[in-house]
């Protein structure tokens, strides 16, 4: 019998740990954006083993599995003495993760403004600085806009994985309640239903978004 | 790092890695095939169809991977489904990838020129011999890109299905490096092993997409 | 070519609705067998929805299409739609020819020939390939049958469309403006192939807007405005004389722009 009083008496719970879910992913993004920005750039640059770096990079942390990079960074950080708390490892894992999707989200964006903006900023005699920061980064975000909601939502789904290095979020919460209650069928479809509702949320928020910033 | 433990341990990490190949193998196949018959289903359907096989795409897209494995691997079992890890971790990225699959299916058939198919029907041909001949061969053309692009995502999230005590390849490595304690240089060397395994494969995508266009012209019109 | 191999077509009192678009009004129009008829006019006017209409690629919602005194698409005059197989059994008697040219583009030239030569009249993939092969060589393409539609110019393209229909031994030929898609050096070829095409007798309707070809090939002409058909008269008729101050309009806006 499916039950429902599992799932209401344990909701409050659930909805707690919720809250750890949407820092990780919530500072994951803004790590993400940040490091995606920077590696975005430096895969343009026209210095040759900057960009070179940065290719790798993305490479990298696109290849390999996220569990992998959580669990080597759980493992990594002590065996050097960095002594952080699992959450901030986390909340890093993630975000190094995302820089490398968003970096190649920019990249594309990069793409789509017109070139003509870039030269119409340097014919007014703008520093090239100035350009990239002006003119050419805000254009980008705009543009990708509807890849970073999506981006975003990922990274609601990802941080789940963060439970397998003890972090008590939403997913980790609902193992331990399953366990307690033995009624793990309700209890996931209750953390399911959870996610969903975010990104459902942040899927709706991200076409309101789209719409105002349309031209 | 040391040769002996690679002797020792060859055996079982060569077990996880035909695992995580076997689960992405049949994981993706299945994927495909689900996906398909989602998209063609929601192409031809009746309308409360089409919004149930949406309300599915969007459940499971909206939901993280690792969830779904817990309500199918821990909680199937409450509602008398019970599976070994692997068949449930199979089960599982097939029912993972369907939705991102119908996806690429559904915009390939949107994508099919009308004018092919009109063409088809001036030459007095059944909607059934014009889908078979015609829209599913430009349909596959111009799926396999992404389809490739998407199997190759699908390697990864194998490595999720340690979680589920799949014995796959991550699964396995972490049983050696509970047993060693060298958890730092087995995790550092499987990163790198997935890391230019999915290189190698994204490459091979690649040269596939190259020729892909002209072999299945070629083949699906024999 | 006697008139047997050749369909006559009788338009009545066709009407056409987009929703509240009222896109043909009305139409009435007798295309005789092994003739060729020309519709003309100002785009958005109807035309290639009038012909579309003749092999029921579109659906219209009053009076009838009548190819040798069967009506197209519906059971009666105003009845309901007849059945996909009994439309299918009119269609194997009609060729037509695309704009955009629409050939299949996983398919080679002579595999786009011979495609319904097997899925529909059911010949033998050999002997399809032979008829496909002679159909190619007839409009100049016989060294292109292995080539794929994206390795041909448009006009090629557009003679292996031909190509493709003409196979099909049809006796009635539609083209929905068979040159407007290419290139101005390559619309002579295709005009020379349906020029040949014509003098063979075959009942040709043929949406254009190459006046001059009109006027040499055609029987009759066709003028359409706004979803009405204005006039139908032969050729030296509309193009020398127009009756009607509409045709007028359109024949000097259409020499004023060939002037350059």
């Amino acid at each position: 019998m499916f039950s429902w009083s599992t799932i209401v008496e344990n909701l409050p719970y659930l909805l707690q740990a919720t809250r750890f879910t949407l820092l990780v992913s919530g500072l994951g993004m803004g790590l993400g954006l940040v490091m995606g920005i920077v590696l975005c750039v430096a895969r343009l640059s026209p210095i040759r083993w900057i960009s070179r770096i940065a290719a790798l990079y993305v490479s990298f942390f696109r290849g390999v599995p996220l569990l992998v990079q959580l669990l080597l960074a759980y493992y990594f950080l002590p065996s050097v003495g960095i002594d952080i708390p699992p959450l901030w490892a986390a909340v890093c894992s993630i975000g190094l993760c995302a820089a490398a999707y968003i970096a190649e989200i920019l990249r594309g964006a990069l793409i789509a403004v017109p070139h003509g903006q870039a030269e119409a900023a340097a014919a007014l005699g703008m520093h090239p600085f100035t350009i990239w920061k002006r003119i050419l980064i805000p254009q980008a975000l705009k543009i990708s806009m509807p890849s970073l909601v999506n981006e975003l939502i990922m990274l609601v789904k990802v941080s789940s994985l963060v439970s397998a290095v003890g972090i008590v979020e939403l997913t980790r919460m609902s193992q331990s309640i399953s366990a307690a209650t033995f009624r793990p069928l309700e209890i996931y479809i209750a953390a399911a239903a959870i996610y969903l509702v975010i990104n459902l949320a942040l899927a709706g928020l991200g076409q309101a978004l789209e719409k105002r910033l349309d031209y | 790092m040391d040769i002996d433990l690679f002797v020792q341990y060859g055996p079982i990490l060569l077990c996880g890695l035909l695992n995580t190949v076997l689960c992405w193998i049949v994981g993706a196949a299945g994927g495909v095939a689900l996906g398909f018959v989602i998209a063609v289903a929601m192409y031809y359907g009746p309308r409360p169809l089409r919004y149930v096989l949406r309300g599915y795409i969007e459940v499971i897209r909206g939901t993280p991977f690792l969830i779904q494995l817990f309500i199918l691997y821990y909680g199937g079992p409450n509602i008398g489904l019970r599976l070994d890890p692997v068949p449930a971790g199979i089960l599982g990225l097939i029912i993972y990838g369907s939705p991102y699959y119908a996806e690429i299916f559904r915009a390939g058939l949107q994508a099919v020129p009308r004018g092919m198919i009109e063409a088809g029907r001036a030459m007095a041909m059944s909607e059934g011999t014009i889908l078979r001949r015609i829209t599913l061969p430009i349909l596959m053309v111009s799926s396999v890109p992404p389809l490739t692009n998407f199997s190759i995502i699908l390697t990864k999230e194998t490595a999720i299905l340690s979680i589920v005590t799949v014995p796959e390849l991550l699964y396995q490595v972490q049983t050696m490096s509970a047993e060693t304690f060298a958890y730092m240089e087995a995790m550092f060397a499987l990163a790198l092993f997935y890391w230019g395994f999915v290189e190698v494969i994204s490459w091979a995508g690649r040269k596939l997409e190259l020729k892909t266009n002209a072999f299945l012209s070629k083949e699906l019109s024999a | 070519m006697t008139s047997e191999n050749a369909s006559s077509v009788e338009i009545t009192a066709l009407g056409k609705y987009y929703n509240s678009f009222h896109a043909l009004k009305n139409i009435n129009l007798s295309i005789p067998a092994g003739k060729v008829t020309c519709l003309i006019g100002p785009s958005g006017s109807g035309k290639s929805t009038l012909l579309r209409c003749i092999n029921f690629l579109e659906e219209y919602q009053e009076g009838a299409v009548e190819i040798d005194g069967q009506v197209i698409g519906l059971e009666s005059v105003g009845g309901r739609k007849m059945s996909a197989r009994r439309l299918r059994e009119m269609r194997r008697s009609i060729g037509m020819v695309f704009q955009q040219f629409n050939l299949w583009p996983h398919m080679t030239a002579q595999q786009n020939v011979a495609e319904a030569l097997v899925q529909v009249q059911g010949l033998s993939k050999a002997e399809a390939a032979r008829k496909a092969a002679a159909a190619l060589q007839k409009v100049g393409l016989g060294d292109k049958t292995e080539s794929f539609p994206n390795r041909l110019s448009g006009g090629q393209q557009q003679r292996v469309a031909i190509a493709r229909a003409v196979a099909m031994e049809p006796k009635l030929m539609l083209f929905d403006e068979p040159t407007s898609a290419l290139d101005p050096e390559l619309v002579g070829e295709v005009l020379t192939v349906i020029k040949d095409l014509a003098s063979e007798g075959m009942t040709m309707v043929i949406v254009t807007h190459e006046m001059g070809f009109a006027a040499h090939v055609a029987d009759q002409v066709a003028f359409l405005e706004a979803g009405e058909l204005v006039s139908c008269a032969p050729p030296a008729e509309i193009f020398r004389n127009p009756s009607d101050a509409r045709i007028k309009a359109f024949l000097e806006t259409y020499h004023a722009r060939n002037q350059f």
